[in-house]
């Protein structure tokens, strides 16, 4: 793998049963960019983040990254490793505060267990203060500092898709996964969010793949775009290549005659995802 | 405003524990005794309200744990011997404390044991799981005679350092007047034990173990994805609960004197599942709450049966003060889970003047003003390598 790829994906097969969601997927993100992957509903996008973050593992293929296989490698050793993802459908905890959810990526990077913290010895409290100003600094960065101690559950949706980011990137990753960063958005807060990914990998040299169903927001932040379709790659490119890819059109806008490339070998999986 | 509640804040528990401190010279070994069984239950029920309402495994189980703890201290600090029903019983006569301290183990130690299967299935079926071990429990008690004394039981050691009984009365003691009996010394020692336990979980959860179980409790997931040790963390989650019901069963056998069986069957389970439901799910002073009205309550009924002319004589037909306490119990479970799901806690919170959220916080729903890149801090790359090492 060359010095600029951070995560080489390799021939990843996943079935669910009968069901293949991702289909001998390959594509390589090279550190520093901002890479897209895109596709319609049911393409493999989020099987695939599965399989980057350890929650899925693959029958076949294998995902490098920095050096390391991460196929079947638990999850929370991935993290470990400096990758960091946002879900989608945010994965917080409600009832805690915006500080707690944060400080909860830095799990990795901290050491007191229950008997340090349940004795406040010193060392789990000079970590904790540590850790607490840089996770307020982070905070800050994603103009959350006056909602710190409000628990998130009262926060309004584009907030809590702020601490959803916010709380990647203070697991300080080397490798940003970003599952629908702007789903849901109004047109002001994406636009908002896509600035504050940039600033993320301008700033902070943060390597960020994510997926996203915004059109004009990945032809605008992605550097370099994957297109799936029915669980197999169709294209791959610049966002200039891929919106000209009459295959990438074809996915998006749907067509009366599959083209032979496109038609997916296995005529049970197209009925599954119609 | 915020100094004076800080103040109240500060000043609530000081008094509180002075407050207690001075209640066996005031009250009678009625109180002292339900004061006792009241702190061991809270304990108990602290350990339970951090597996269950902070890491989400429904556990059936808590029973077991406080068995092991009671039965576990009786033998390594009893001495062999005659039990009843000419049973020859076993013991280590270890000195009590010391004892005490290995039957705390002992339970997490069961608690571990059983951590494999917690780690596999989850919910209800970690609930009916779990059953099998109050079953199980059953079993043994009855029938590994030789530790437990079988169907009568056997007596519980006085808790003693050098020879200083810490929950009998020997040597006798008197205080400003005031005769410090075995009532007296076991509302201390659950004292010092209850404060300890109850500070210990507020900081557990408060820091890094408690953030990592109420995200593993919310989503799975997203636990293991941001970092934490799933599978150890559910564990770690089963062998302190059992830790806290063996703390816990080691000072109920010193409240009775004399360990029977039947008390640790599935209806003490299910009484600290209702102890923490009341109390408020996942909150260190609803377990106490919670611990104080279940365990309250059926004795305060029978102590006062002869004004509550409704009640029947144990024993008799009609309503006696334990059955009156069980439909109390269920009224107020299925009310705390109607009405307001964060229980006895919750609704203490509510009745406290609420301090004033953070200017804009309150607005639910209302989204925030809009994120200005240009008005951020600059974050400087290389603080990432400097604040993680």
């Amino acid at each position: 793998m060359s010095e600029d790829t951070i995560l080489r994906v390799d021939g990843v097969t996943v079935r669910f049963g009968g069901v293949t969601a991702l289909d001998g997927v390959s594509f390589e993100v090279a550190r520093g960019s901002v890479h897209a992957v895109i596709g319609p509903n049911g393409a493999g996008k989020s099987s695939c983040f599965n399989v980057l973050s350890g929650v899925y593992r693959p029958v076949a293929g294998s995902v490098r990254y920095a050096g390391r296989e991460l196929v079947g490698t638990a999850p929370h050793r991935i993290a470990a490793l400096g990758v960091a993802r946002a879900f989608q459908n945010l994965a917080l905890a409600g009832d805690q505060s915006v500080a707690e959810n944060l400080m909860v990526a830095r799990h990795h990077l901290t050491r007191a267990g229950f008997v340090a913290t349940g004795l406040r010895l010193r060392s789990a409290r000079n970590e904790e203060r540590r850790h607490r100003e840089r996770v307020r600094e982070i905070a800050g960065f994603f103009e959350l500092g006056d909602r710190w101690d409000v628990p998130v559950g009262l926060l309004s949706y584009g907030e809590r898709k702020r601490v959803e980011l916010a709380r990647a990137l203070a697991a300080e990753p080397e490798l940003l996964l970003l599952d629908e960063p702007v789903a849901g958005m109004n047109h002001h807060e994406s636009w908002a969010m896509a600035r504050q990914i940039r600033r993320a990998r301008d700033e902070l040299g943060v390597t960020v793949l994510l997926i996203e169903h915004d059109m004009p927001m990945v032809m605008a932040l992605a550097d370099r775009v994957t297109v799936l379709d029915f669980g197999r790659r169709i294209a791959d490119g610049t966002p200039a290549e891929v919106s000209a890819d009459p295959e990438v059109i074809r996915a998006y806008l749907g067509s009366d005659e599959p083209a032979s490339g496109a038609a997916p070998s296995d005529g049970t999986t197209t009925a599954e995802h119609v | 405003m915020s100094d004076r509640t800080n103040l109240l804040r500060r000043a609530l528990p000081v008094g509180g524990l002075l407050l207690a401190l001075l209640v066996p010279f005031y009250l009678s070994g009625f109180w002292l005794l339900l004061g006792v069984m009241v702190m061991a239950a809270a304990i108990g029920a602290i350990g339970l309200n951090l597996l269950v309402g902070t890491a989400g495994q429904l556990s059936l189980a808590h029973a077991f744990f406080l068995a092991v703890g009671a039965y576990a201290y009786c033998w390594f600090a009893g001495a062999p011997g005659p039990g009843g029903g000419g049973i020859t019983l076993t013991g280590l006569e270890l000195p009590p404390l010391l004892a005490a301290v290995l039957a705390v183990a002992t339970a997490g130690a069961a608690g571990l044991l059983f951590s494999p299967v917690a780690g596999r299935v989850r919910g209800l079926y970690l609930g009916l799981a779990s059953l099998a071990l109050v079953f199980l429990g059953q079993h043994l008690l009855f029938n590994l005679s030789s530790v437990t004394g079988g169907f009568n039981g056997r007596s519980v050691p006085e808790l003693s350092v050098l020879g200083f009984e810490l929950t009998g009365r020997d040597p006798e003691l008197t205080l400003l007047g005031v005769p410090v009996g075995d009532r007296e010394r076991q509302w201390y020692v659950a004292l010092v034990c209850v404060v300890v336990a109850y500070v210990f979980a507020r900081r557990v959860l408060a820091g890094r173990p408690g953030r990592a179980l109420v995200l593993m409790r919310e989503n799975e997931t997203a636990a293991g994805v941001v970092g934490v040790p799933v599978s150890r963390y559910k564990a770690a989650a089963f062998v302190l609960s059992s830790m806290y019901a063996g703390l816990a069963g080691v000072l109920l056998a010193q409240a009775f004197q004399r360990v029977v069986p039947e008390y640790f069957g599935l209806v003490l389970s299910v009484e600290y599942l209702a102890m923490i439901v009341i109390g408020g799910l996942g909150s260190v002073t609803g377990a106490v709450l919670g611990a104080a009205f279940v365990t309250g309550l059926p004795s305060l009924l029978s102590h006062y049966s002869g004004l509550l002319t409704f009640l029947a004589e144990p024993g008799t037909s009609g309503v006696d003060p334990a059955v009156a306490a069980r439909l109390v119990f269920g009224v107020a479970i299925v009310a705390v889970i109607l009405l307001e799901q964060g229980g006895l806690v919750a609704l203490g919170r509510r009745l406290r003047p609420a301090p004033r959220p953070p200017a804009g916080a309150a607005g639910q729903g209302e989204p925030g003003p809009p994120p200005d890149p240009a008005s951020h801090p600059v974050l400087p790359p290389q603080d990432m390598t400097t604040a993680s090492s």
